[in-house]
């Protein structure tokens, strides 16, 4: 393995960082998703910076013993490669099965299964070293052949996992040789050598291009490592590597895990962790915690806010996201072809007010470009104001001069979702613009969701913007639902994609920025903090933008 | 007697028929799809259709309700378990036997599996419901008849009228305010487990049993203070005032029998309320039981676990209504089943 000394990256990282053009927590960010270790990439930063790196509280300050009781939905849980909300499911088996990389809650990534990687100059070659010691349940060995069935079982697109959206570009091509049920190219690895076994505890991706987040892939919520033996099934008794057992599951009811001897990672404060549904009545959550049935839930509503926060007994986490809900315009569809038009409707937008009555503050003002300041790149621009005249004139323009009548679909399954097209339909008012809400049940939107004129789509974190833009903007992909297309955004956004220097990267990032709120198909007011109330007798908890529960992390003191 | 319960069980039979059949036809025209909801949002459109397709789901109407009654009354395998299919829906008593309600999409576990742990739960709370709610009722509703217009009556009537008119939602609201989080006497949910806050499985019983007798009671009271106080005015109870009967046994002889036969049928029909109607109550206290898990599967579109419950439903409704003509025959000999 080459120094982390002798890599490019790094060196123009730590030039970056002495010049001050980024800050430590993006150094540590890049580092880290570079293969440097968390604490040497923390420790380079003292030394460049001359800061004093304060090592995180160790796990064994924490209070031993005790079940901690979390409240959930218990849905299905059979199929961790293939989940699709995560909030819910992984934060089930996450406890049992493991992941490669792990990313923190403030965006760096560390070693988790793997211990190390590296990335070639090039960033198309990343080689992963796995952990020593870490044993599946039966007592059996992590071994990179594990990792190799993992890795081919999620890009095999009969399994229909979700991880094919975010490695597709860099890890398959279509072969035209095979077809699938529908007629169309098959997706295959680009090469055979496409995921290598090096040897027993070393794996290597070899990508098609570029790609800088391959670390940031192995943390979705769908990779987790399972044992061959499975089939890709888990439920109560499967293998895993983790620091619980699954021991009762029953769906809408509860799951129970109980701690296992003998960790890799050192043995679980906590004895067990037992989680159950409260149902889809927020005030049973309340209720629940009131009575201390439990001591926490995964995350909360914006509705249960006023209501807990009341509660003394109780703490509240939160962190700033990513998350947000975009009110996208498909610029297929007429009037929303006309620039002018998407300007106008921005421009007739106050964020302040939305933020407060959608969110109760707990949020982030948005900048129609849908990058957060809890992303690493970035990049800020000059506050994006409400102009009423501006948007008059702009529909003046665009030949709605007695101003603009359409149609907006809100699924009714995001209660906050909803409250914020109802302020913003108000806003649009004074600026002539008339929309009509048209309501409908979630599972109804999300059959129709990339195809609707005008909708609003709930957009989860993640970790890098560009992984965003990649999946919602760029000509052509699937999930690019407002049928955008502009050639310079693709360019500029393959450019950030490989380009490793935070400064140059920051300067890409805010052209992308530029061009979504010149040109874009969104109105997008604010981003949302997750938050989560847990007992004041949890120790060691942290709220992660994502939700994920972390069972090793907690403590449970004495009453 | 016999043939009339005989003609009775054929009429069910045909009720159930009728009824799933429409719940078929109804659930074809809900939003939203299985397979989409099964997969989730941000799934591809390629493997929602394939799943949809694996499911059957796009066979005629007509096709998917005779598989289902096949597959229900053992005729025919269930074909959802064909392990080809890959959607691993194993059921331990085999795919072909009579009762098979088939394979529930929304828990991923045979019907049967789901429905009859769910049904006992709620069994049991409408059972202390209902022990509760016969008794307060009868009480209450005699006490306030048989003398219309005093001030006991007015009392209960008002108390009624109030306990009856709050929904469920808002009075279980209010009761966890007082008791779950301003005195700290009782639990806030009914998980039906021990152990988080040591609160016992009899306290969790507490809080819901409460909102639906006092929901439930008060509707009950106001028919039977109704039917006694139409009793009380009746020549023959005048008659036995004017013969010197005291008026405790005017009350107790004469009229309770008479002023309990309509108030009977009311007092049925709870059952049907308690089993499928308490689904706001078992919301509020994340209760896991009946009417919770029909609310879900409706929303899901699961149309095995929608069908199986309707049935249930159903069958809980057309034995409440049998009972309650054998129990009127019983208290009115002027009535005969026939």
């Amino acid at each position: 393995m080459t120094d982390y000394r002798d890599n490019e990256h790094i060196k123009t990282l730590a030039r970056d960082l002495s010049e001050k053009r980024i800050d430590r927590r993006e150094f540590v960010r890049f580092a880290t998703l570079l293969g440097l270790s968390a604490t040497t990439a923390y420790g380079l930063a003292g030394k460049i910076t001359g800061e004093a790196f304060a090592p995180a509280a160790r796990a064994d300050a924490l209070p031993k013993g005790g079940t901690i009781r979390i409240g959930n939905r218990i849905k299905e849980i059979k199929n961790p490669h293939t989940y699709s909300w995560g909030g819910y499911d992984s934060n089930m088996s996450r406890q049992v099965v493991e992941y490669l990389t792990f990313t923190d809650e403030k965006g760096a990534t560390h070693p988790y299964l793997a211990e190390s990687w590296t990335a070639s100059p090039d960033l198309k070659t990343w080689t992963f070293k796995l952990r020593n010691g870490v044993k599946w349940s039966n007592g059996e060995p992590l071994t990179a052949d594990h990792v190799v069935w993992n890795l081919k079982r999620v890009l095999d697109p009969e399994v229909g996992s979700s991880m094919i959206g975010l490695m597709s570009s860099y890890m398959l091509k279509d072969d035209p040789t095979q077809k699938d049920a529908k007629g169309n190219p098959k997706q295959v690895l680009w090469d055979a050598n496409a995921i290598e076994k090096v040897d027993n505890s070393t794996f290597r991706f070899n990508c098609k291009v570029a790609q800088v987040a391959v670390p940031e892939h192995l943390f979705h919520y769908v990779m987790a490592i399972l044992h061959p033996d499975d089939q890709g099934v888990f439920q109560v008794g499967s293998k895993g590597t983790g620091a619980f057992e699954l021991t009762e599951f029953e769906v809408g009811k509860k799951a129970t895990f109980k701690a296992k001897k003998g960790y890799w990672g050192g043995d679980a404060n906590v004895d067990m962790i037992e989680m159950t549904d409260t149902g889809d009545d927020p005030t049973a959550a309340i209720s629940a915690l009131a009575s201390k049935q439990l001591h926490g839930l995964v995350f909360a509503d914006p509705l249960q806010y006023d209501a807990l926060a009341a509660l003394p007994h109780l703490q509240l986490y939160s962190v700033p996201t990513g998350e947000t809900v975009v009110l996208r315009m498909k610029v297929t569809e007429k009037p929303f072809n006309d620039v002018r038009v998407r300007q106008a409707m921005r421009y007739a937008i106050d964020q302040g007010p939305i933020l407060q009555v959608a969110l109760h503050g707990l949020g982030r003002e948005g900048q129609h470009h849908h990058t957060s300041p809890a992303h690493p790149e970035y990049a800020e621009l000059p506050p994006f104001k409400r102009d009423l005249a501006k948007a008059k004139q702009l529909l003046a323009a665009a030949g709605f001069a007695n101003g603009l009548d359409t149609e907006i679909f809100v699924p009714t399954d995001l209660p906050w979702g909803q409250v914020q097209v109802e302020s913003a339909v108000e806003q649009w008012k004074e600026a002539g613009i008339r929309v009509k809400i048209n309501l409908m049940p979630g599972a109804s939107y999300w059959d129709v969701w990339t195809k609707v004129p005008f909708g609003s789509t709930i957009w989860y974190h993640r970790p890098l913007a560009i992984m965003t833009y990649g999946l919602a903007y760029r000509t052509g992909a699937p999930w690019n639902e407002s049928a955008y297309s502009n050639k310079d955004f693709d360019e500029l956004l393959t450019q950030a994609e490989g380009t490793i220097d935070v400064g140059k990267r920051r300067e890409i990032m805010a052209k992308l920025e530029k061009i979504l709120q010149d040109d874009g198909p969104l109105v997008q007011p604010l981003f949302r903090d997750t938050f989560t109330f847990m007992d004041k007798r949890v120790k060691g908890f942290s709220m992660h933008p994502t939700n994920y529960f972390f069972g090793w992390k907690v403590g449970l003191a004495e009453a | 007697m016999i043939a009339f319960i005989g003609k009775r069980l054929l009429g069910l039979v045909a009720t159930l028929l009728v009824a799933s059949f429409l719940v078929f036809a109804v659930t074809e025209f809900s939003p939203g799809n299985v397979a989409r909801k099964t997969l989730g949002p941000f799934a591809a459109q390629e493997s929602v259709d394939l799943l949809y397709q694996k499911l059957h789901l796009n066979d005629s109407l007509p096709v998917r309700y005779v598989r289902w009654l096949g597959v229900l009354t053992g005729v025919i395998a269930d074909p959802l378990q064909d392990p080809a299919l890959k959607l691993d829906f194993k059921d331990p008593r085999g795919d072909r036997y009579f009762g098979n309600f088939g394979y529930s999409t929304l828990y991923k576990l045979p019907v049967n599996d789901v429905i009859w742990n769910r049904l006992g739960n709620t069994a049991l709370l409408a059972g202390i419901s209902f022990a509760l709610i016969v008794p307060l009722s009868l009480i209450f509703g005699v006490l306030a008849g048989m003398r219309e217009g005093s001030f006991l009556d007015r009392t209960i009537s008002v108390f009624g009228i109030v306990a009856t008119s709050i929904p469920e939602f808002a009075s279980g609201v209010f009761l966890v305010a007082i008791f779950v989080v301003a005195l700290r006497l009782l639990p806030g949910t009914s998980p039906l487990t021990t152990g988080g806050g040591g609160w016992s499985i009899a306290s969790q019983f507490v809080l819901p049993v409460a909102v639906l007798v006092l929901y439930d009671s008060g509707y009950v009271v106001r028919m039977v203070r109704g039917s006694t106080a139409e009793v009380m005015n009746k020549p023959y109870i005048r008659t036995a005032v004017l013969k010197g009967l005291s008026f405790k046994t005017v009350v107790w002889r004469h009229a309770v029998r008479n002023a309990m036969i309509a108030p009977f049928t009311v007092i049925l029909l709870q059952i049907n309320f308690l089993i499928s109607g308490v689904v706001v109550t078992e919301m509020v206290f994340a209760y896991p039981g009946f009417g919770r898990m029909l609310l879900e599967a409706s929303l899901f579109g699961d149309i095995a676990l929608i069908e199986a419950a309707t049935l249930v439903a159903l069958a809980v409704a057309t034995t409440t209504q049998l009972l309650s003509d054998i129990g009127y025959a019983l208290l009115n000999p002027q009535i005969r089943v026939a």
